[in-house]
């Protein structure tokens, strides 16, 4: 703050402060009084003008804000003026930032830069105008021009990094570099460099442009000197050899890492891919966009000779040796998984048995079995086994447990690590019912006897076999799947909101049971546990997609609005405020920082949620508003009538989408928001759903969904507002001829919309039109999976209100769209909902049914479709008076269309009558009743077999809890668990989804009466 | 068996996980909080990776001059100014624990402040009742306690101020 109080402007320091100690305490009222006297004092200072935008704009005074900066701009121009301070004009971009107004802030830098072109404090200021615009050529030549002026290295790094970003993120192409290279050159002769950072900088341009051996010349130069961390130097050393494919060379620098930190992973991985001459891990270089990489280590094998392989491969052992030889610390496990690893190796070459891989995993379980970490480790070595040799392999394992001195926690970790191996390949799923019954049995009776062990732990601590409750619940889950007894999945809950009571911290048990509730259709339960997750920040980006999908498409319209406002607000923040940390990055003369920030940015930007959420905000607003159709074309208004989004739709721009989303942490048996086994019948083979998971494969196929879908959702709210319009232009055409808004132009652009929305749908426009008439003649059925049946429906709708005022000529399925169209929609629609609403059981029993694909069928097409019809009738009064006066004349009235549209308002009646009428029967259904059925199986006491033997177990072990025993906390806690609580919050929970629904369908009913005797 | 390298803006989406995972009870850190750190020190952020590319655990480090006895909240004198490092953050989830990951994040950042800061001494704050980070500070890597604070966490707990000296 110091440096504003010089003489600003020509202002004394003394008449300032107070005007900026009054807006740093936020008394903007007093503030603008000492502004309006100072400005008494000092008419035409820009400072003084500007210091009163800024203030105007804290009170909200937007436009009066705008206005006054204006005019504090249009004094700097003027002639008179002698002198700029910098203080004036960060004081105007301030405001002009906040007023959204970038490039006016930039343009009185410019000017000032013209006037004064030595001064580099305004140069600076410049320079950071185009880092907040991100114009990286403009960057690039103003920090050039300070260069020049005082040359210093600081100021050419900056233009330097301006030119890498030009090339990552801009249109730059990369001979950019050289351009870079040829500055960095030039300033190394006559200055050589001072900072590490800068020296980093100066290696990746020429490591960008493939000159490994000149930045090899410069790491071990006198300035590679700067890098004062040996074991970064060597690695930086070791990177630049290997992606010269100089392997013999890069391998021995990465040995010597290795020497140096015998625990590093990545590193042996290094050193083992240049012995074996493997360049999978340089060639596509070393970042990913995923934010998890593969868990397999891809390596390259088959180029080397028998004999090379062989002799490298007991090189890598030998060294590997020596490292288990000098271990100095009983936590270090890396040369004992790089033996595996060379065992896979010697496998996957041919030369391998398993059998000493089979060894090697022995020794490795018996070191480190007991940690939470070894299922992982392993994972990527079971998968080389045989399915026969994986299980005797874990026999092996579970043999070579309890040695009776081994302390009770480690017993216990062997025992988890065993029962997590089992989950993570799969074997799990091939044992039968009785056997994975006696096996959950198991791991409840371990939490238990085991309990005793957190007794003294702070509970925001981990309890060890904590983990055994979450591999429970996911057994659980897989009787269910395997016997579908609902008793299964109940219990499943039942086990995670009992761990859940006894600590209340535990993340894994949130997130199952956020999963389970969702499938339970209780989204209000779903939701309250998401809420206690405190999602925040960046896990907004990794985190929502637990809970977003499923919200957004069921009727709590509030807290899904919630979810998308927060999220959104963080993102848009983030973008706003990004620059201004990247400048700082610059001016901290950390460059890598700046390029790095940009880079994360552009990730942010290009987020496949952050696009979605974009899309589906808006077409939320639509949803709530669209039984009041004024209220409707506001919000269309608001979003330019759905134009701004159309952008997303692109297919070239679709390519960029970022996923950052973590799906490792979803549950087994929804592995992404659009897969979900539970819902079909269970198959051994199908399953592997861990190894499936695994595979690149399906990450990709669930990228080219996710683009579709952005694709088609993006002109969802611009062809409503096409569709309104197309509707109001047919009535008006039946009224009065050449009196139509809707000209063929929108009504070529219109079909140009639906021809990308075809195609997306994986057809050709008429194809599609001639899918739609088929099914709704009942002449063919539509095989689709549920969520597109949506897209189609919505499309259905989109043509049938297209349809209404194209004078395109008769298409093959002839005329029977228009004035029919609406009837064509008209039964399409009832087709699918009635056929959805016949399927449907109650919802207490039978979990996962298709409730949220029903509400999404009334809140979407259904919706869409009512605003037609809302259009049509609007539109059949009188031009220039919406409110009813005289009504629909008489020829009107015995119109086709007019009668297609009263056909169309019986249709959507009927359909939403026999949906409420399913609704209340659920909702009145007796409590009593729902919850004895649903407890029966709970209540089985002494049974072997069946639902309800884990929660037996549990129940004892709550009611015989002592504070001797477990210590207060977990006594008490266990004390107030209660079985049938829990079962009734999920009837509680389901019943407030089935109310929302009702509501919104009773709404429809009134709209569409509303609209019966309208006309 | 991790990797301990430098934080990059890649692991951002995946630190504060991790720090969900390691303070469940606490609000998570802005995302500004994190790029202020990679901006300001990025020679002290390190992460650890585990052997499937996932962050297990992160250590924020901050180099500082000024005068020690402000490090108690006591007032500060302007004689005697020396450089010294604080370690704000120091998270490893919990199925990575004793593994010594905690260590060697804590020895590579104290390595990094003493030959490339030259700080002469590193501090941090500890929770009064996290024995485990206390013996992990006190015996394994020599941290001594220099002071207390009544009330400093968000909890209302107390924090002992350790200190390392590094030359």
């Amino acid at each position: 703050m110091s440096s504003r109080f010089g003489m600003a402007g020509g202002i004394p320091e003394r008449r300032v402060r107070p005007i900026w100690d009054a807006v740093d305490s936020r008394q903007f009222k007093s503030a603008l009084k000492l502004s309006t006297s100072l400005l008494s004092k000092y008419p035409n200072s820009p400072y003084a003008i500007a210091l009163k935008a800024l203030i105007l704009e804290r009170m909200g005074k937007v436009e009066e804000a705008l206005s006054v900066c204006l005019t504090a701009k249009e004094r700097l121009y003027s002639d008179k003026l002698v002198f700029i301070d910098d203080l004036t004009l960060s004081t105007l971009q301030i405001v002009f930032q906040r007023l959204g107004h970038l490039d006016f802030a930039t343009s009185c830098y410019e000017y000032a830069c013209g006037k004064f072109p030595n001064n580099v404090d305004l140069m600076m200021g410049l320079f950071n105008c185009y880092v907040r615009e991100y114009s990286y050529v403009k960057q690039q030549q103003t920090a050039i021009k300070m260069y020049k002026t005082v040359v210093e290295e600081r100021f050419l790094l900056w233009a330097v990094c301006s030119i890498q970003l030009q090339v990552s993120c801009g249109n730059g192409e990369e001979k950019l570099l050289l351009l870079a290279e040829g500055l960095l050159k030039k300033h190394v002769v006559s200055h050589s460099l001072h900072e590490p950072e800068a020296l980093l900088v100066y290696i990746s341009v020429l490591e960008q442009q493939a000159k490994y051996g000149a930045a090899l010349e410069l790491l071990s130069g006198k300035m590679g000197s700067l890098l004062v961390i040996e074991v970064d130097k060597l690695y930086i050393q070791g990177r630049l050899l290997a992606r010269s494919c100089d392997y013999v060379a890069a391998a021995e620098i990465f040995k010597k890492v290795m020497e140096i930190c015998p625990d590093d992973w990545e590193n042996f991985l290094n050193f083992l891919g240049c012995l074996l001459e493997d360049d999978s891990r340089w060639c596509n270089g070393m970042l990913s966009d995923q934010i998890h990489r593969p868990r397999f280590v891809d390596c390259k094998l088959s180029h080397l000779a028998d004999e090379v392989f062989d002799t490298r491969v007991s090189i890598a052992s030998d060294f590997v040796e020596t490292l288990q030889t000098n271990a100095t610390s009983d936590s270090l496990r890396c040369p004992y998984l790089a033996k595996l690893e060379i065992e896979r190796r010697k496998h996957l070459y041919g030369t391998g048995d398993t059998v000493n891989l089979k060894e090697a995993l022995l020794k490795y379980f018996c070191r480190f079995g007991h940690l939470a970490c070894f299922a992982t480790d392993v994972e990527m070595f079971f998968q080389v086994l045989s399915p026969d040799e994986r299980t005797q392999l874990l026999t092996k394992f579970i043999e070579s447990c309890e040695p009776p001195h081994t302390a009770q926690l480690k017993v216990l970790g062997k025992s988890i690590t065993i029962f997590k191996i089992r989950e993570l390949i799969g074997t799990m799923f091939r044992l039968p019912v009785n056997k994975l019954e006696r096996a959950v049995k198991f791991m409840a009776e371990l939490y238990c006897q085991n309990l005793s062990l957190s007794k003294d732990l702070d509970p925001q601590e981990n309890m060890p076999g904590e983990d055994l409750l979450s591999l429970a619940s996911n057994v659980l889950v897989q009787l269910f799947w395997r016997t579908r007894l609902l008793g299964y999945l109940l219990e499943a809950v039942m086990v995670l909101e009992y761990g859940l009571t006894i600590r209340r911290y535990s993340w894994q048990y949130k997130v199952l049971l956020v999963h389970l509730y969702s499938h339970l259709s209780a989204l209000p339960l779903a939701y309250e546990w998401y809420k206690t997750l405190e999602i925040k920040n960046i896990m907004l980006e990794t985190v929502s997609h637990h809970i977003l999908p499923q919200m957004l498409i069921s009727p709590l319209w509030v807290d899904s609005s919630d979810i998308l406002k927060d999220y959104l607000k963080f993102m848009d923040d983030h973008f706003k405020e990004s620059a201004d940390l990247t400048f700082l990055a610059y001016r901290h003369r950390n460059y890598s920082k700046a390029v790095e920030f940009v880079e994360f940015k552009e990730r942010l930007q290009h987020s496949h949620q952050y696009w979605m959420a974009r899309i589906e905000a808006p077409i939320l607003q639509l949803k709530q508003k669209a039984d009041n159709i004024d209220e409707e074309e506001c919000v269309l208004e608001n979003m330019n009538s759905g134009i701004q989004l159309i952008d997303y739709s692109s297919e070239e721009r679709c390519k960029a989408l970022t996923f950052n989303e973590d799906m490792q942490s979803r549950p087994w048996w929804t592995p992404s928001s659009d897969k979900n086994y539970l819902l079909g019948p269970f198959e051994e083979d199908s399953i592997k759903t861990r190894e499936n998971l695994l595979q690149q494969q399906q990450t990709t196929e669930r990228e080219v969904r996710a683009r579709i879908i952005i694709q088609i959702r993006a002109l969802v709210p611009r062809l409503i507002y096409l569709s309104i319009q197309s509707a109001s232009s047919s009535l008006k055409e039946t009224l009065e001829a050449n009196d139509s808004i809707f000209d063929d132009n929108m009504s070529l652009k219109m079909k140009s919309l639906l021809e990308c929305y075809a195609r997306s749908l994986g057809l050709a426009f008429n194809d599609a039109v001639k899918e739609i008439t088929s099914i709704a003649n009942g002449q063919k059925s539509l095989e689709v999976s549920c969520s597109s049946i949506i897209d189609w429906m919505n499309f259905a709708v989109f043509v049938g209100a297209w349809k209404l005022s194209s004078r395109e000529p008769s298409s093959p399925d002839g005329d029977s769209w228009r004035p029919g169209s609406l009837h064509i929609v008209d039964n399409f629609l009832k087709k699918f909902i009635i056929e959805k609403l016949k399927a449907m059981k109650p919802l207490t029993e039978f979990p996962g049914n298709d409730l949220l694909i029903l509400v999404q069928m009334v809140t979407e097409p259904l919706a869409w479709h009512s605003l037609v019809i809302q259009s049509c009738i609007r539109a059949s009064y009188p031009s220039g008076k919406r409110k009813k006066k005289s009504g629909p004349t008489t020829d009107l009235l015995t119109s086709p269309l007019f009668q297609a549209i009263q056909g169309s308002i019986e249709s959507l009646r009927g359909t939403l009558e026999e949906l409420t009428k399913f609704m209340q029967d659920q909702i009145n259904a007796s409590d009593d009743e729902i919850l004895d059925k649903l407890f029966a199986p709970f209540q089985r006491k002494g049974c072997s077999e069946g639902p309800g033997q884990i929660i037996h177990i549990l129940e004892d072990l709550a009611s015989g809890s002592s504070e001797e025993e477990h210590g207060d906390r977990i006594a008490r806690a266990l004390h107030s668990w209660s079985s049938i609580d829990c079962l009734r919050k999920i009837l509680v929970g389901q019943r407030k989804v089935l109310t929302e629904f009702e509501l919104i369908c009773e709404s429809k009913l009134k709209l569409l009466q509303t609209l019966k005797l309208q006309m | 068996m991790v990797c301990i390298r430098q934080a990059t803006k890649d692991d951002l989406l995946d630190i504060q996980e991790c720090d969900q995972f390691c303070f469940p009870q606490c609000d998570s850190f802005p995302l500004k909080y994190y790029l202020s750190y990679n901006l300001w020190w990025p020679q002290l952020f390190y992460v650890a990776e585990d052997n499937r590319g996932r962050i297990v655990g992160y250590i924020q480090g901050e180099f500082h001059t000024k005068n020690p006895n402000s490090l108690s909240g006591e007032k500060e004198q302007t004689t005697n100014t020396e450089c010294y490092g604080r370690i704000a953050n120091l998270g490893v989830i919990c199925t990575h624990r004793n593994c010594g990951i905690a260590t060697r994040l804590m020895t590579v950042v104290h390595n990094v402040m003493e030959h490339v800061f030259a700080a002469e001494f590193v501090s941090l704050h500890v929770h009064k009742g996290n024995h485990a980070a206390f013996n992990l500070y006190n015996e394994t890597l020599g941290y001594k306690i220099y002071d207390s604070i009544q009330k400093y966490y968000s909890d209302g707990a107390d924090a002992f101020v350790m200190k390392k000296q590094l030359k």
